[in-house]
């Protein structure tokens, strides 16, 4: 077998108390076993993420870090991923994100950044090839996520730096602070901007002029050709050029799968107001993508009032402002997700706990004395809008919705009611249209997400037959828990190369890729065993930090049926489906822990004898 | 009633199915498009067949079998498939979300017009499965 040949290029390890950097060398043996992305980012984290560690405190670890093909224009490999330990929830953290911060960190010469300490005050770093440069940005503190891009390129006086930055929602720490680069790509999940702002880090500006390491760069760049020509061709691919992400809202509504009304109801009759169709149809004016991706998913409107061409929604979004509040207002949508990138913060999280707070105050729980007269009215732009400016500058009811919805629950003494799993919101696609999403969010690392397993897709109809998984009934329940854990190894694989998810390149072509990439002879069963190594690697670190079974939950709200809609009636056994799951995991019934034998199995020697006690 | 497939007589029951159902021409009401249909040679089918329909709120107005390529020059979908994909599909072994998400349908035209419709495309296949008792 063919060890991992390519060369990596080195982490830069920068701690801003002491305003040092050094060099951190990969070890050769963790670069085969994990690759990149957030797969190596959790094994290079494995020791620093201790249950005591403070995600806010200075030495709490944030780690930018990019796959081996980043950069490469290989399929949707233009992204990075940022890890750390998720303020909100207290576990492990990563959070994905494209435009093209990531291909120009790899130019300098560094695969990615490791950020440790605190500065004293408010500051940049400006990376241009190995130099490094820690500069003040107290002028920069209470700019907005696009501002402080500007300003800080005009600054560091390079056209072609790109720059990643917390906008004010960072700087104080609201615990779904994302951080922004480029054209509104956001790294949005599990808090990563609360992490660099507890830094006193604003941005960081890169820019590199080296070659990236390919180790078979002809055989590589035949393979791109062909994944990338095939990807013009692919459907899902068309639908997300053409209509964007939130292109499926119709056909999610009709499944009964895209919930409304706080996760109350399984319909929306106004969706079609509220979609990538209508979008499209409407104020699309163009197409943005991450660096060399043919799909482009990324949509660029104008409505009306705009002067200027700016982000429309993606699908998260959409249904965030819109259904989940009962708003069909297309142009206000469009409105507050770009206050969420402007502040700089996750729109999933957002809209869940601003859809919490109107809950609460259906129900009478939350009242006009703590909205400081606000009345919330579903459906109310204004009141929404309020709240989200509220939250990004911390100010009355907003410093409480800044917490997330688990902790703004549990204030009003209602925490069963937040649509939140350990601390992170559900998204948009409800497990009650979609079993499968089921699992996905119980057991997923870092909270309720939908990104380390879209299993969605495979119950819309998408089934992956090249990694054994076949299409079953949307509704069906534990028997198809092994296919889930499938799917989740095969997109942790997706997370460490980072390619994005909206990608379909087949597991032959992707581990033909990865082996050109890495001088690997992998199969596609080395591939899944890959993935399947780093999510018990997730896994372990979670335990570790104290999570065990009782916390692969789901909240209240989706263990009740949906009154109406395509999904009406129906409620995931989510018991019976944990355990098959733990089984095909190969998991501690009581404990939730990986078997000390999977463990091993999977080489990970080390965190059994973690978990598990002996030498 | 009930034709092999693929024959003209299997289209035209078809168009005969789509004028008559009920269910198909409520959800298909607002459907505004015609189709040219490509079936790839596979398996029984020996060399590509091609169908034309055009449908239109919740009607079908015309068929045509093996009409000439340049008989209807902007259709507003073209799709295609492999013989055995499309059997499968109207056999009900395949899914046809499946089909279309893993591009083993493939579709050119407006994804835009299509994702707003997908309950007037799968009741469409309903009907082409009920109208399908053997196949070639
Ligand atoms: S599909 Fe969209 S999110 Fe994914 S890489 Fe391409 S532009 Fe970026």
């Amino acid at each position: 077998m063919k060890y991992f040949d390519l060369k990596m290029q080195p982490i830069l390890k920068i701690d801003l108390t002491t305003r040092k950097a050094e060099e951190y060398r990969i070890p050769k043996q963790w670069e085969r076993d994990f690759l990149g992305g957030a797969s190596l980012a959790a094994r290079i984290l494995y020791d620093e993420l201790t249950s005591e560690l403070d995600p806010l405190s200075p030495e709490a670890p944030l780690l930018f870090m990019t796959g081996p093909m980043t950069g490469t224009s290989g399929p949707t490999t233009g992204r990075f991923v940022v890890c750390g330990k998720g303020p909100a929830t207290g576990l492990w953290a990563e959070s994905n994100i494209g435009g093209f911060w990531g291909p120009e960190l790899r130019s300098t010469g560094y695969d990615g950044l490791w950020v440790t300490g605190r500065a004293s005050e408010p500051v940049y770093l400006w990376l241009n090839g190995s130099r490094l440069e820690v500069r003040p940005a107290a002028h920069l503190w209470g700019m907005n996520t696009y501002h402080t891009q500007e300003k800080v390129k005009e600054e560091v006086g390079e056209k072609s730096a790109r720059v990643c930055v917390i906008g004010q929602a960072g700087e104080r720490q609201v615990l779904f602070a994302s951080i922004l680069c480029d054209h509104g790509r956001m790294a949005g999940r599990t808090g990563m901007g609360a992490v660099m702002g507890s830094k006193n880090l604003k941005a960081i500006a890169v820019h590199g002029e080296r070659e990236l390491p390919i180790f078979n760069l002809p055989r590589y760049k035949a393979l791109r050709s062909e994944a990338n020509r095939k990807l013009k061709e692919d459907n899902e691919a068309k639908v997300m050029r053409e209509v964007g992400t939130a292109g499926a809202a119709n056909y999610a509504e009709y499944l009964g799968a895209m919930p409304a009304k706080y996760y109350s109801r399984g319909s929306f009759p106004a969706v079609d107001e509220v979609s990538g169709a209508k979008m499209s149809e409407t104020i699309l004016v163009g197409r943005s993508a991450c660096q060399g991706c043919v799909i482009a998913c990324g949509r660029v409107v104008k409505t009306p009032k705009d002067v200027a061409k700016r982000k429309g929604p993606e699908h998260e979004t959409m249904v965030g402002f819109g259904a989940n509040l009962l708003n069909d207002n297309l142009e206000s949508i469009v409105d507050l997700g770009d206050l969420c990138d402007r502040y700089g913060m996750d729109t999933i999280s957002a809209s869940n706990t601003i859809g919490l707070a109107f809950h609460l105050y259906e129900k009478g729980i939350v009242t006009k004395e703590v909205t400081g007269g606000l009345e919330l009215k579903w459906g109310d732009v204004d009141a929404i809008e309020q709240l989200v400016r509220m939250i990004g500058s911390r100010e009355g009811i907003g410093d409480l919705l800044a917490l997330g919805s688990k902790r703004f629950g549990a204030h009003f003494g209602a925490e069963e009611d937040a649509v939140q799993v350990n601390g992170l919101e559900v998204a948009y696609h409800d497990p009650r249209g979609v079993s499968g999403m089921a699992l996905s969010y119980a057991t997923s690392p870092r909270g309720a997400c939908h990104n380390q397993s879209d299993y969605f897709f495979v119950d819309w109809g998408h089934s992956r037959e090249d990694i054994g998984i076949k299409f079953m009934d949307r509704h069906a329940q534990a028997e198809k828990s092994a296919n889930v854990a499938r799917h989740q190894d095969w997109r942790t694989v997706d997370n460490a190369i980072v390619m994005c998810l909206f990608a379909n390149v087949d597991a032959e072509e992707k581990a033909a890729l990865i082996n050109a990439a890495c001088g690997l002879d992998w199969t596609v069963a080395d591939m899944m065993k890959f993935g399947e190594r780093s999510w018990n690697l997730k896994r372990a670190i979670n335990n570790r930090m104290g999570l065990t079974a009782q916390d692969d939950k789901l909240p209240k709200a989706l263990l009740a049926p949906f009154p109406d809609g395509g999904s009406a009636g129906f409620v995931p056994d989510l018991e019976g489906m944990l355990f098959t799951y733990y089984e095909a995991r190969g998991w501690d019934q009581e404990t939730g822990k990986p078997s000390r034998e999977k463990l091993s199995e999977l080489g990970l020697d080390f965190a059994a004898n973690d978990l598990w006690g002996g030498a | 009633m009930s034709a092999i497939f693929p024959s003209e007589e299997w289209l035209k029951e078809l168009e005969s199915k789509l004028n008559s159902d009920e269910r198909y021409n409520e959800i298909a009401r607002n459907w505004e498009g015609d189709l040219f249909f490509f079936i790839e040679p596979e398996g029984n089918l020996k060399e590509q067949l091609t169908f034309y329909l055009d449908l239109w709120h919740g009607t079908c107005r015309k068929v045509e079998y093996k009409p000439r390529a340049d008989a209807y020059p902007n259709p507003a979908f073209t799709l295609s498939a492999t013989y055995n994909n499309i059997t499968a599909i109207l056999t009900g072994k395949m899914n046809p979300m499946t089909a279309m998400m893993t591009t083993k349908l493939k579709v050119k035209g407006s994804m835009s017009y299509m994702m707003r419709n997908v309950p007037t495309v799968l009741d469409f296949v309903r009907c082409a499965q009920e109208v399908t008792t053997e196949i070639l």
